[in-house]
């Protein structure tokens, strides 16, 4: 496939998908209700994500992108990833675009993979936050050092659900990075279908540990 | 289809980097001690090739200090 | 647990790396991991309800070396069908705290000192003896708890009833379930619903009334989600008092001003007879209308009496009542647009729709807790849905066993286990099945749980013995109850498996075993009883409550009605109570068969479970040859009740300007003195917090975090507030969580109750605000 064929290839997807994403917005749009969105880490869009989320995009497993992967685009866990592929130079990274192929993930035949969704599409100006890579050469050596991502699985007992061991802020959505064929396998869910991620999963937001509870 | 455990001793001050690099490579699961410069490490391959290429993933590891085998296993059918 | 036998490899080279750096490097911990791997790995399962909630979900308990190590849901047990929420997935955890109580204790001299248990229960018999001789049968009392399992309640009931002669037995569902079993009782007659969960895999249409399912019956709240996703046209109504969880799963969510329900239910109704959507065949065959006494106040002072009367009213008579409320006069009372009224009424009265209406604390701590009940089985029984698949009014429950233990054995100042001790035919029975002489049982009920602690403060009881349950926490306006419990002559028993508010006021400490380190049943929301073998055994001298009231009853010398074995007490107790529910209103599954199913609803006729009673096809006790029998009530019919609005019994007002709720959070349960103990529980919710609505924080003058003082006529507490965090109050009203004993926000609400069903309500008091 040449160059202008893959362009007027993408931008058709882009259309199609954008018909989707209209659709997909409207849906989630509770006319006349007056329940505010901004509270509970706006837990509200978990629920709308897995009622409007068709089955097999719940379920669906491809395999393709790993734990490896995920945290070799990002600075230090938590950090928003570089655009790990190309981009037009023309491209503005406003909603028609990123947005086309990310609200609702999907399988592209551009880069033979399937897209990842993100959590917040409610924030449109993406390249505020993800950077292109046009070179992997370094200005100058860093000793820049990260701290450790957290630990899969840290269950409390062999059985029982993790918590949730990241900050929630823009990452509200459970069902976007966990389920489906986009999401990387290591932390994708096998039960998906189910309607409340925090009925199980407590969400443990700070970043230090807590001491235990005694009474005083 | 080995399995082996072993105990991970990091380079001065080189914990959490080992913890980091160890995690990152495929096949490997770490159980880090809590108050000792310890690393338990499990590795858990398909194959003997897959098995000899980690082991030599593993010696290259700059943050190592030394690795000591705790349990092996290895299903011979 | 079936590892496989690649991960039981891969368990044994952990283990062995375990081993070898705990040779090299001794007190080398590797956190939560070592614990596991020091026991053989090898874990069994065994089946129980689990201790929280009433939802009733089926746990499995992972066993290991003696000891509990993990749970999973129970793929057997059809309320959860295998799923729990993060409280299930980590109640074993709540056995191990490392402050449990192990040992008995004595006050001496002002301090709690160890005691050997036998010593202690010597103490209470003597105790409990002396205070009856010298201050009469009724001032010696027992508090137990919806969390005591069914042998524990039989047996207080058996000797506080039926030997020692007083009705001074009470236990917390008094706060929590009182007035669904009022409402209930005057609308059909007998106790707990008609339908079962099975009912949110056929509705349409779920409202929740004052009910924040997805926190706090988060289980079958993720079955209602599921049943929306499978099909089109399924919705969920939230209609509350402020913006939660539920609020944002809901299709719609209706906010009214609290205790303005009243209006709004019977707003609908007056819609539904507006519009001819009544089902005029269901309500000439199987309905009677009646009405009750009015302005019937609100209990807050000692001694307070009220009984009602009901008399009987036609359909038009009805219909008149009903013409007060009019959704546009409801819309200016409650503050629900008229057309969301009008929009609720077309939910119920369409013949299309299967709708299902859930509530729990909100309606039923209530001043006009009964009313609220009535009023939404008027609904019902307006448009004849109830007792069919999908169609059900269903009151939930908050404790495991508050239907099965306080309920159906009937441990509250007025019930038998088989009706009331002012029925003489139940107190015979009674007094056969106990062995005891009739006389013994007093027909008169003494003291309802609020009025028990005013006569423990006033001196009236002197012997209050407490179990499984947190009274020191949970009274309202808990200033005046603790300090009566405090008074020098008063002696307070206390069973419990940790510190507490309550120990903390005991003269005597008994430490208990605790859910799964003993033999019980509890029975859930649905009319389903399950049974829970012992699986771990309890710490140090930990004992079952059971034992310990058979201890002190044989000192006591009832040796005859307490005959039984530790081996095997709690079969034979199961097998003595069963007698009182005999025949096909009621039966009981035999002990055989509750020990090998993941619980077993009643009545259970013929080894046949009844998922909806009142309706031949599925209930044997079905008897008029029609669709419908509600055999409950004399006149085989359900009864419509007129039941105005009243106020609440203390509204903000110019000096007390805001309203108080509290509640709970999905991740304590109770008063936390369990959950709080499990880790990830703790770190989740480390602390209470007053929930304002953003506006009135900013006038106020406070953000996130910052201090504020919650003062009403009883008393004030000052604690961080919280802004858009779980949930969100409407202007002028905060909210406060109660699990915390460090925040006792009961120290500020008020002890008004129903005056039908004797329950407080704590979702509706004044109180005025300052940043601390």
């Amino acid at each position: 496939m040449n160059c202008q064929q893959r362009k007027s290839l993408s931008a058709v997807c882009a259309a199609l998908l954008g018909c989707a994403v209209l659709l997909l917005i409207s849906k989630n749009v509770r006319g006349e209700s007056l329940v505010p969105d901004n509270f509970d880490n706006q837990g509200g869009k978990i629920f709308a994500a897995q009622q409007t989320t068709p089955p097999a995009n719940l379920e669906a497993d491809s395999g393709g992108r790993t734990l490896a992967r995920f945290y070799s685009l990002r600075q230090y866990p938590g950090s928003p990833p570089q655009i790990p592929h190309e981009v037009d130079l023309s491209f503005s990274g406003t909603e028609t675009d990123c947005l086309s192929c990310h609200v609702k993930g999907g399988y592209s035949t551009e880069f033979a993979a399937y897209a990842p969704v993100t959590p917040h599409p409610e924030n449109t100006l993406c390249y505020q936050c993800h950077a292109p890579i046009e070179t992997e050469a370094l200005f100058v050596e860093t000793q820049w050092k990260s701290i450790q991502p957290p630990r899969l699985g840290q269950s409390f007992l062999s059985s029982s659900p993790p918590p949730v061991p990241h900050s929630l802020q823009l990452r509200e959505n459970c069902v976007a990075c966990h389920t489906g064929p986009g999401a990387v396998v290591e932390i994708r869910v096998s039960h998906a279908s189910r309607g409340d991620c925090r009925q199980c999963h407590a969400t443990v937001v700070q970043s230090a540990p807590l001491s235990e509870f005694e009474r005083k | 289809m080995p399995i082996f455990s072993y105990l991970a001793m990091p380079r001065e001050g080189a914990r959490e980097d080992l913890c980091t690099e160890l995690s990152n490579l495929e096949y490997c699961q770490i159980i880090p001690a809590e108050n000792k410069e310890i690393v338990v490490l499990v590795t858990d391959t398909p194959d003997e090739d897959i098995e000899r290429s980690l082991q030599l993933k593993l010696k290259n590891l700059t943050s190592l200090q030394s690795l000591s085998l705790a349990f092996g296993y290895d299903e011979q059918d | 647990m079936r590892l496989d036998r690649r991960q039981f490899i891969k368990q044994a080279a952990i283990s062995s790396a375990f081993a070898t750096a705990g040779a090299l490097f001794p007190g080398i911990s590797f956190g939560g991991w070592s614990s596991l791997a020091q026991n053989s790995g090898m874990i069994s399962w065994q089946k129980s309800p689990c201790r929280f909630c009433g939802t009733g979900c089926g746990v499995l308990v992972g066993v290991s070396d003696g000891r509990a190590v993990a749970v999973k849901g129970d793929p057997n047990c059809s309320v959860n069908k295998g799923l729990c929420c993060m409280k299930g997935y980590h109640s074993v955890q709540a056995l191990y705290g490392k402050d449990r109580l192990t040992k008995a204790m004595v006050r001496k001299n002002g301090s709690l000192v160890e005691v050997p248990i036998q010593e202690a229960l010597d103490l209470i018999a003597q105790k409990l003896q002396e205070t009856k001789d010298k201050h009469g049968k009724d001032s010696v009392a027992m508090y137990g708890s919806g969390q005591w399992t069914i042998p524990d309640g039989y047996v207080a009931s058996k000797l506080f009833k039926g030997c020692l002669g007083t009705n001074n037995v009470e236990a917390n569902a008094r706060l929590c379930m009182a007035s669904a079993v009022t409402g209930f009782m005057t609308s059909f007659g007998l106790d707990e619903p008609m339908g079962c969960y099975e009912d949110i895999d056929h509705a349409n249409v779920f409202v929740t009334w004052g009910n924040n399912m997805a926190e706090m019956h988060p289980v079958l709240f993720s079955r209602m989600l599921a049943q929306r996703k499978r099909k089109v046209d399924v919705k969920i109504i939230d209609f509350a008092t402020r913006y939660t969880r539920t609020s944002q799963a809901a299709d719609k969510t209706i906010i009214f001003k609290p205790q303005t329900d009243l209006a709004v239910a019977n707003a609908i109704c007056y819609e539904i007879i507006r519009n001819d959507w009544v089902n005029s065949n269901f309500v000439n065959e199987h309905v009677s209308f009646h009405k009750g006494k009015t302005n019937i106040g609100y209990g807050t002072e000692d001694h307070f009496v009220f009984n009602d009367k009901a008399e009987p009213m036609s359909f038009d008579d009805f219909k008149v009542f009903l013409e007060d409320y009019t959704p546009e006069k409801v819309e200016k009372l409650s503050g629900v647009p008229a057309k969301d009224i009008k929009y609720l009424a077309s939910l119920y009265g369409d013949p299309s729709v299967k709708v299902t209406s859930f509530w729990c604390m909100g309606m039923n701590q209530h001043t006009r807790g009964t009313w609220i009940n009535n009023l939404v089985y008027n609904i019902h029984l307006l448009v004849g849905k109830i007792s069919t698949p999908g169609n059900s009014p269903f009151s939930l429950t908050g404790q495991p066993s508050a239907c099965g233990t306080v309920r159906e054995v009937g441990t509250l100042t007025h019930k038998l286990p088989h009706g009331v001790v002012m029925n003489e035919q139940d107190r015979e029975m009674a007094a056969d099945i106990w062995d005891v002489p009739v006389e013994n049982i007093d027909p008169k009920p003494s003291y309802h749980t609020v009025e028990m602690f005013r006569a423990l403060d006033r001196g009236d009881i002197k012997f209050i013995w407490i179990q499984v349950t947190n009274p020191m926490v949970t009274m309202p306006n808990l200033i005046r109850y603790r300090d009566g419990a405090l008074k020098d002559d008063r002696f307070v028993v206390v069973s419990d498996v940790y510190p507490t508010p309550t120990t903390d006021v005991a003269d005597v400490i008994l430490p208990a075993a605790m859910w799964i380190e003993q033999e019980g049943m509890y029975g859930n929301s649905e009319r389903r009883t399950q049974h829970f073998a012992q699986i771990v055994d309890p710490p140090g001298e930990a004992m079952s409550d059971t034992w310990q009231i058979i201890e002190v009853a044989r000192r006591l010398g009832f040796e005859k009605q307490f005959p039984w074995d530790e081996s095997d007490y709690i079969e034979k107790i199961w097998e003595e109570y069963r007698r009182f529910h005999a025949g096909p209103k009621h039966e009981m599954a035999p002990y055989s068969v509750l020990t090998q199913r993941s619980g077993v609803q009643w009545p259970f006729v013929n080894g046949k479970e009844t998922r909806w009673r009142f309706n031949p096809k599925y209930d044997p006790a079905c008897t008029n040859g029609k669709e419908y029998d509600f055999y409950g009530k004399k006149d085989n019919r359900a009864w419509i009740w007129a039941r105005p609005y009243e106020p609440a019994a203390e509204s903000p007002d110019s000096e007390y300007n805001f309203w108080l709720n509290t509640g709970r959070v999905l991740e304590h349960w109770h008063t936390g003195s369990m959950t709080r103990r499990v880790p990830v529980l703790h770190n989740a919710v480390p602390s209470s917090y007053v929930e304002l609505h953003p506006e009135d924080a900013a006038e106020l003058g406070v953000v996130n975090g910052e201090r504020v003082k919650i003062i009403s006529r009883r008393g004030e507490i000052t604690m961080p507030a919280q802004i858009n965090g779980r949930g969100v109050p409407v202007r002028g009203m905060v909210f406060v969580p109660f699990f915390d004993e460090s925040y006792l926000i009961n120290e500020v609400t008020l002890d008004a109750f129903c005056p039908i069903s004797k329950q407080p309500d704590y979702k509706k008091c004044a109180v005025r605000l300052e940043k601390a």
